[in-house]
């Protein structure tokens, strides 16, 4: 008996050393970045993180969570911030809840887009036709996590086209895209919620139904939302983040080196920040 | 006869506001030192060159399930596959914090059992909650538990001991209670006191079943692992979110197959230590 908590001793003393050793490289401190595995936020966040370590020289820690534990973690000041706010539509309802906690640095990335989406060989183009093919498409809105703002606005297209005859299914981002391709497989009628920039788009031929009455918005964009109080601790993270925004293109040109086969997403943020540093020095300006 | 709706959900909403107003500071340094453990625990089990651990976890279920052989075979395959499939350091990180969530589930729990066993008063209390920890969907409390323990793997233990800690305390206090009337009587017959009856006799006798009991603890928080990666614990779980979100089932496949691997070597190692068991 004696002997094995000697042994137990000995050995947790060995882990105890070996991971201090590991534990306390330099570096000026730590940030936490939290994100949603969607493309476009594993893109911008890895860039963010590039930035950070190796031109700032911290150590970045990047979380990918669901987006209401993105959100609640912000506002408790868990995390420094994220990269991947989709405002005014997509999370209005969390930003409406956590306004008071957090604070928005304003659009890294404009005229993101949401909407109704179809592939290309489906005949339709507008919404307002959709109630009069409702049996084509087995009378189903493919959509997504039930507390996305897209789905509300989905809910209010229904009613202001009066969409008779389809209902919309709740869902998840993956469950949407899985029906998605399944239906294009079969050359299918499908009509699901979707934001570009997505990878959805890159893999097939996809089209956003045009929306006459304008119940999408005109336009989406990417905010960067920081924790309060990161001005005084981080001033220098602050001001980064404040200064970080960047074109579509660049974002997609990133998404698009992640969707390479065996693409390792850190390595090809570092890459952009090595090819673009005019960009980056007007970031820590 | 209009009865106005009962607002629970806003009196919970207070109460919760209220706990992170007065409370959360302290949550918050555990959370901190759960946190460095963790980290210690897996950045060590990382530290060994895959070989060297996959060696050590060989000798270990050699040792433990008393050189069963075509079980130690099977924990060198698959623990080479997992290498092979590059999720060597996910497996390291889910295995570290299924670890740890089931000592503490274990060190909670078995007590708990324990003494809802010998109280009827606490057993009163115990099952109603213990009801309400196996069946309220995890989903409910993994959001409100990140002002407490903030993203990552802390807040991902506290929910995975809640959801896996059930069997350990209703198996502990049914183990206990099976032990025949007539050897509580003869020892206290003999003058044993309690705390001997309990150390000498009730606990020894129920070991299988507690052990049986453990084994389902560890079962529930392998189970855990994808739910807890949506609040960052990362690991295989994470591995397997990732795969579903990005649309791709073989990759998902893969992860999924890494934590069975991982729950079919300790489960079978938990059985045979609990199946042969007697008091030592």
């Amino acid at each position: 008996m004696r002997g094995r908590t000697l042994w137990v001793i000995c050995l947790m003393t060995l882990f105890v050393s070996v991971s201090l050793g590991t534990a306390f490289a330099g570096s000026k401190g730590k940030v936490r970045l939290a994100y949603v595995e969607w493309d476009c936020a594993t893109a911008t966040t890895n860039v963010a993180r590039a930035v950070l370590e190796e031109r700032l020289g911290y150590d970045v820690e990047t979380l990918p969570v669901a987006a209401a534990a993105m959100w609640a973690a912000t506002a408790s000041g868990d995390v420094d911030g994220m990269l991947a706010g989709w405002l005014p539509v997509t999370h209005a309802s969390y930003f409406k809840r956590f306004k008071k906690d957090v604070e928005d640095l304003g659009p890294l990335v404009t005229g993101a887009k949401i909407g109704l989406v179809v592939p290309t060989y489906v005949t339709i183009n507008s919404i307002a036709e959709l109630g009069a093919h409702a049996d084509a498409f087995s009378g189903r809105i493919i959509g997504i996590d039930p507390g996305a703002g897209i789905m509300a606005k989905t809910e209010d297209a229904i009613d202001a086209y009066d969409i008779r005859g389809m209902e919309l299914m709740e869902g998840s981002g993956a469950t949407m895209t899985a029906a998605l391709a399944d239906a294009i497989k079969h050359k299918k009628w499908v009509v699901v919620t979707g934001w570009a920039p997505h990878w959805k788009f890159g893999r097939w031929d996809l089209k956003f139904l045009e929306d006459p009455q304008g119940i999408f918005g005109a336009s989406e964009d990417i905010h960067t939302i920081v924790r309060k109080g990161l001005h005084k601790d981080k001033p220098e993270v602050y001001r980064f983040l404040d200064n970080f925004k960047w074109t579509r293109k660049q974002m997609e040109t990133v998404m698009a080196w992640d969707q390479e086969p065996g693409a390792d997403r850190y390595a090809n943020a570092k890459r952009f920040v090595k090819e673009n540093p005019d960009l980056v020095d007007s970031w820590l300006q | 006869m209009h009865i106005p709706r009962i607002p629970l959900g806003d009196g919970i909403e207070s109460i919760l506001d209220f706990l992170v107003e007065h409370f959360s500071f302290a949550t918050k340094s555990f959370s901190v030192v759960t946190e460095k453990g963790l980290s210690w625990l897996e950045s060590g089990m990382k530290f060994l060159p895959p070989w060297l651990f996959i060696v050590l976890v060989a000798g270990l279920v050699w040792y433990l399930s008393k050189r069963n052989r075509g079980l130690t075979i099977f924990t060198i395959a698959g623990l080479l596959l997992i290498w092979n499939l590059g999720l060597w350091s996910a497996t390291v990180s889910t295995i570290a914090l299924v670890v740890v969530a089931t000592c503490i589930a274990i060190l909670i729990g078995v007590p708990l059992g324990i003494g809802a066993a010998l109280s009827h008063v606490m057993y009163r209390i115990t099952m109603p909650i213990l009801d309400f920890m196996q069946t309220m969907p995890a989903f409910v409390y993994l959001i409100p538990a990140i002002p407490f323990f903030g993203l990552g793997k802390v807040s991902a233990i506290f929910s995975t001991v809640i959801f896996s800690m059930p069997p350990a305390i209703r198996l502990t206090c049914l183990g206990i209670k099976q032990v025949p009337m007539e050897l509580n009587e003869c020892a206290e017959a003999f003058g044993s006191s309690r705390w001997q009856k309990l150390v000498k006799l009730q606990l020894p006798l129920a070991t299988p079943t507690i052990m049986a009991g453990i084994n389902q603890t560890v079962m529930l928080a392998l189970s855990m692992v994808v739910i807890a990666s949506m609040i960052g614990a990362k690991g295989l779980g994470g591995e397997v979110w990732k795969a579903i979100q990005r649309l791709q089932p073989g990759r998902g496949f893969e992860a999924g197959l890494g934590i069975v691997i991982v729950a079919i070597i300790l489960d079978r190692v938990l059985q045979k230590i609990g199946g042969s068991s007697t008091s030592s």
